[in-house]
């Protein structure tokens, strides 16, 4: 179950990394679009089409963000249940929390851009949670006691 | 804490969090089959409930019995079955690859070989007649006439007011042109992909006397492969017209989002909007005209007397060239600000009397986190509720309805009212006074609100939704009903998928 936990926590850290890399591919994909002299309006951008190739990049970061890192984050919060890790559950709590105010803030980034601001800045603090919370999993669950301790419980 | 006991709660802890989730996800989803009179609330507007047994019945599987046990069937709103047609147009729908105007390939939809399909021209007061044969569409098609307030069987929604026509069938609408101006035809089966690979085109009516403008141009605009086109052409259409002749542009939006139209190297007047002719409408310069999703402007341009040319810029992607070859106008720079239709041209007293309404409506627009049919997302709300607890508006024949119109989503919305044409009355508080804005197609940017008012005088059952169809397919769709009148039509996954 440890094992399980540091995965799903890794597994997360590096759904931010597609996050930051597919919007970041999307948005240098849409300069060079309009660059070679396309334009990007919203009735194109509704139209559904491939206008250019990165645009996927916008797909992925909507799919990976609003339904993928959520799901596996609220599968991380269960594991940590059941899985022994020193303060498991509350690490896997605070990353579900910061998934939340994520996806909130990228939604609110729709209407005032300060909030795209802070989702991206939030992003760097999920990150941190992620691994942070993996690492904890890689910690024994005691420390480690000396030789004439443990000859007592031996005995 | 011992062993067993942690485990005992971490699987409480586990239920406690799927428990309510696994609840949500059951009551999201739809039935095989049903009525869309079976769907969400009924939502009287502070008028009288309807008195017939017939009607809203509310998502309860045990009234389903009582469909049909009272009131009309809208089968029969349809036109005089005794008149003789005066236009006849047979249109037939493939699903092919094609090739536009413009060479690029398509693998979509014709209408008679073509994409957009061909344009339907009726004078004012004619009998238009269409027979639409499904050569090889295996998802089903019907023809919903956009802008038309047609009888209420001839609207074209698979599912309420029509079964889709299966490949091998063929369907006939007839209605009477009874609105001058300029409108579109496009399927509402499966409408936010089909539409979007062509199963549409233009539709113009046009006064009984002589036209006023010299030159008449129809631009319906429609993304083909992400890339703008102009009739199916891409880049720069040339349309003929000499110094001095006046030009009627008629812009039909066909794809999902707002379009921004300005004219480079002439001013130019805005005469029509959804059909509706602008009361004195004044010269324009320097300023866009903003085309919502499915909606329609013409514009009239006086061309230069020097020869030069002008040109009617779609969005800034495609353009519509007045003056033949000899032009080389420069493309004008997308102007910043907009022509406010709310303000625009001279009032003239409306043709009905909005200040008293039977009917006071809410359409607020939200979003939220939920199941959607079984799938989880951040879907559309129509005040508070997710689809299918959507309102069902209900009016009685003859009732003056307002409606607020309110976005607090995020995204635009360009909605979309069938059967009907509204007045629009204010917008975030401000009142109308211009010429009369009356719309089929509004342009609801996040964060706006509009009071419209229309009167209803069209029996039926007619789709109140968002025309930027992915929306529409994500359950941002309401219905207005008539007290007295059924539909014994269901959408479902086997046959009627209206969006």
């Amino acid at each position: 179950m440890k094992s399980v936990y540091r995965v799903l926590a890794y597994l997360i850290a590096l759904g931010v990394v597609v996050q930051a890399a597919s919007m970041v591919y999307a948005i240098a994909g849409l300069g060079i679009w309009v660059d070679e002299g396309g334009t990007f309006d919203k009735a194109a951008f509704e139209s559904d089409e491939t206008l250019f190739p990165e645009v996927v990049g916008f797909m992925i970061h909507g799919m990976n963000g609003m339904m993928l890192i959520p799901l596996l984050a609220l599968i991380f919060l269960i594991v940590s249940f059941f899985a022994k890790v020193p303060g498991g559950v509350k690490w896997a709590a605070l990353v579900l929390l910061a998934v939340v105010v994520q996806v909130t803030l990228g939604i609110f980034g729709h209407e005032n851009a300060i909030f795209g601001a802070l989702h991206g800045v939030n992003a760097l603090l999920l990150f941190s949670l992620a691994v942070t919370a993996g690492m904890r999993a890689n910690r024994p669950a005691t420390t480690p006691v000396s030789s004439s301790e443990s000859e007592r419980e031996l005995v | 804490m011992s062993s067993r006991l942690r485990l005992v709660l971490a699987c409480l802890a586990t239920a406690a969090l799927l428990a309510p989730l696994t609840w949500f996800w059951t009551t999201s989803l739809l039935p095989e089959e049903y009525s869309v009179m079976d769907m969400g609330y009924a939502d009287y507007g502070g008028g009288p409930a309807a008195e017939l047994q017939g009607g809203h019945t509310g998502m309860d599987p045990g009234t389903h019995a009582e469909m049909g046990a009272g009131g009309t069937s809208i089968v029969a709103l349809t036109a005089d079955q005794e008149r003789r047609a005066d236009v006849k147009v047979h249109l037939r729908a493939e699903k092919r690859e094609f090739e536009l105007a413009s060479g690029r390939e398509v693998d979509g939809y014709t209408l008679n070989g073509d994409s957009p399909g061909p344009v339907i021209r009726a004078k004012q007061g004619q009998l238009v007649e269409v027979r639409l044969d499904n050569e090889s569409v295996p998802e089903g098609i019907t023809l919903h006439w956009h802008g038309l307030d047609v009888p209420n069987a001839m609207d074209g929604v698979a599912g309420v007011t029509q079964d889709a026509v299966l490949e091998g069938d063929s369907f006939t609408y007839r209605f009477v042109a009874e609105q001058v101006g300029t409108y579109w035809y496009h399927t509402h089966q499966v409408s936010h992909e089909l539409v979007r690979r062509g199963l549409l085109g233009g539709l113009v009516v046009t006064p009984r006397g002589d036209d006023p403008a010299d030159v008449d141009a129809l631009a319906v605009v429609h993304h083909y492969g992400g890339h703008r086109t102009i009739n199916g052409d891409e880049g720069d259409v040339s349309v003929a017209a000499a110094s001095g002749e006046t030009v009627r542009v008629r812009v039909v939006n066909t794809d999902n989002g707002p379009m921004p139209v300005w004219v480079s190297g002439s001013p130019f007047r805005v005469l029509a909007v959804d059909g509706t002719e602008v009361n004195e409408p004044t010269m324009v310069n320097g300023e866009s005209v903003l085309v919502t999703a499915g909606g329609r402007a013409d514009l009239e341009i006086a061309m230069p007397d020097d020869g030069s040319g002008a040109r009617v810029e779609m969005g800034g992607s495609a353009a519509m060239v007045l003056g033949g070859s000899r032009t080389d106008v420069p493309q004008a720079d997308a102007p910043e600000t907009f022509v406010d239709l709310l303000s625009y041209g001279s009032p003239t007293p409306p043709d009905f009397d909005p200040s008293n309404p039977a009917r006071s409506f809410e359409y607020v627009i939200g979003r939220r986190p939920g199941f959607l049919d079984g799938r989880p997302g951040l879907w559309w709300t129509i005040n508070g509720h997710m689809y299918p607890n959507v309102p069902m508006y209900m009016v009685s024949e003859g009732d003056v309805v307002k409606m607020r119109i309110e976005n607090n989503s995020g995204e635009v919305h360009p909605m979309h009212l069938h059967g009907h044409h509204a007045l629009v009355l204010s917008r975030d508080g401000v009142e109308a006074t211009g010429s009369p804005w009356v719309v089929d197609s509004l342009n609801v940017a996040d964060g706006e609100s509009y009071d419209i008012a229309f009167v209803a005088d069209n029996p039926g059952v007619w789709m109140d939704h968002c025309h930027n169809l992915p929306h529409a397919a994500e359950g941002l769709v309401a219905h207005l009903m008539y007290a007295g009148y059924t539909t014994p039509y269901m959408i479902g996954r086997s046959q009627n998928e209206p969006e």
